[in-house]
């Protein structure tokens, strides 16, 4: 992945509304995130020529996006993946167009996720065994969400390291910030306090509901060509610097082994391929499906050394004129929940200045990194620049 | 009063270990070439790939100590929604570290559940011929 260094480039992003209950179907959300990418690229529809989306049942296929985008595509993909597919379709783009196979690919992720199928609820208990590797020996002890398996590793690291709860509200804090300056977040209007969130009863200690990603409607897009092509599109490309498209943690039960994450094995090869180190890092989009994941990859990826994550945090690092303004659009807590695209979109906006003259701009950002956690078990990352 | 709560559903991979358990005793899985034992069990070694695995017997006495933890306010699954909170572990076995294995832990308080604190395997009649594993703090 190494050559593939700043010759492909995100020329498009695009969302649809969001909110609790779309009234409307996955393809609606997806055709109008879709139109809004293309429009945002100074793109044709026709000039698309390959379709991706990844989901979990709970979507439209890219053959339907297409067709009623009035495109004949070359090329469709969709794939059963959650967080860390963002950067792992992405990789799959650059890797056709350089087989000289598509030339422009278009991105989506779409669900209803609230009024629709939601993570962790509404399955049948046997499916769920029979689905999830050693499902036999979770599902008989009520442990279905990924709240309470992802509590089990942060209260582990917490247990290990001394970060607090606190610490985990500083998370919240810092993203729900920017939440306020972000008239499209879910949370726009609902500020939180330290005292509030450390006043929230536990859904799955250590987690609260602000510490839990929003569940909702909302379809997301984002379009991938060469640098070359992306000479074509009205919009300012933000390159590709380096990609570690997706990792796996050495052992697939999760559950059994929760010290190590595959985030850890993601860092290295993803600061190699781009060439830089986590000091030249400007701006951040951190996957935050929960707020402890946000610290164990901040250690992950070079940003604080094991057990120094939550004072990072807590220093104002994640915030607007921190160190490093992470997740500037409110995030996956507070702004929206796609599987990681609304933070990938965000990302590519802050490179390209789009807020340039607000509160919401970083100033002067030139190198952003975008994280993927597709559970402890699986992670992809990527490196860009504008 | 039937048992509402998922049962533990046998497989050819995990078998053994759930005809074990149904017996009050506990059996793990091991490698006979490198010597690793896993769980959960699989088809092959999770170490190695070999699938030249055994069973190894651990008997009805099994100490623990608990790993990691959640307490669970809320049901997400059938049957749980009468006995919350629900406090999930992760226990280390005394005599196998490598191995951890998830239970409830039973006659234990929420404010009373701690990372390191010793725990016993207790197994549960839960219909007239399945039992499941559990912990229970182990009392002097």
């Amino acid at each position: 992945m190494g050559t593939i260094k700043d010759r492909y480039a995100i020329v498009g992003v695009g969302e649809s509304e969001r909110s609790r209950k779309s009234g409307t179907t996955p393809l609606h959300l997806a055709l109008d995130a879709a139109n809004a990418a293309i429009k945002d690229a100074g793109l044709k529809a026709t000039d698309i020529d390959g379709f991706m989306n990844y989901n979990e049942g709970d979507s439209c296929t890219s053959h339907q996006l297409a067709t009623y985008l009035g495109v004949r595509p070359k090329y469709v993909k969709d794939i059963q993946g959650g967080g860390a597919s963002t950067e792992m379709l992405i990789a799959d783009a650059a890797a056709l167009i350089e087989a000289g196979q598509l030339n422009t690919v278009l991105i989506y992720r779409s669900l209803n996720g609230s009024s629709g199928t939601r993570v962790g609820r509404g399955y049948d208990p046997d499916m769920l065994q029979g689905a999830l590797a050693g499902g036999s020996f979770v599902i008989p002890y009520g442990s279905a969400s990924p709240s309470q398996w992802f509590g089990m590793y942060a209260m582990r690291h917490m247990h290990e390291t001394g970060t607090t709860k606190e610490h985990l509200g500083h998370v919240c804090l810092s993203f729900y910030e920017h939440a306020q300056r972000n008239p499209k977040a879910f949370l726009h209007g609902k500020p939180l306090t330290m005292e509030n969130y450390l006043a929230t009863p536990d859904i799955s200690s250590p987690f609260n509901i602000h510490d839990s990603c929003l569940e909702l409607d909302e379809g997301n897009a984002l379009i991938v060509t060469s640098a070359e092509n992306a000479k074509n599109c009205t919009s300012r490309p933000v390159y590709i610097m380096g990609m570690s498209a997706r990792q796996c943690h050495p052992h697939a039960h999760y559950w059994n082994d929760i010290d190590q994450v595959a985030s850890d094995y993601v860092a290295k090869e993803l600061y190699e391929n781009a060439g830089v180190t986590p000091e030249d890092i400007d701006v951040a989009a951190i996957y935050d499906c929960f707020s402890w994941v946000v610290l164990r990859q901040l250690e992950a990826y070079g940003f604080a050394k094991r057990g120094e994550a939550g004072e990072f945090v807590a220093q104002g690092n994640l915030k607007m004129g921190g160190k490093l303004p992470t997740n500037t659009a409110g995030g996956m807590l507070s702004e929206g929940y796609t599987h990681g695209m609304n933070n990938a979109i965000e990302i590519v906006r802050q490179l390209r200045h789009d807020y340039e003259g607000t509160d919401r701009q970083v100033e002067h950002c030139k190198i952003g990194i975008c994280t993927g956690w597709a559970g402890p078990d699986i992670a992809g990352a990527m490196i860009l620049r504008n | 009063m039937t048992y509402q709560k998922p049962i533990p559903l046998k497989d050819q991979d995990n078998q053994a270990y759930w005809d074990a358990a149904d017996k009050h005793e506990l059996v793990l899985q091991k490698c006979n070439d490198c010597g690793t034992f896993s769980q959960p069990p699989g088809p092959t070694c999770a170490n190695c790939g070999s699938a030249n695995v055994g069973w190894e017997k651990m008997g009805n006495d099994v100490q623990a100590t608990v790993y990691s933890y959640v307490v669970s306010y809320r049901p997400f699954l059938p049957g749980f929604q009468d006995e919350l909170p629900t406090i999930i572990a992760l226990a280390q076995l005394d005599r196998v570290p490598e191995v951890k294995i998830m239970g409830n832990i039973l006659n234990c308080d929420e404010q009373d559940v701690q990372i390191g604190m010793p725990v016993q395997m207790t197994w549960v009649d839960i219909t007239e011929d399945r039992a499941l594993p559990q912990w229970q703090p182990v009392t002097n």
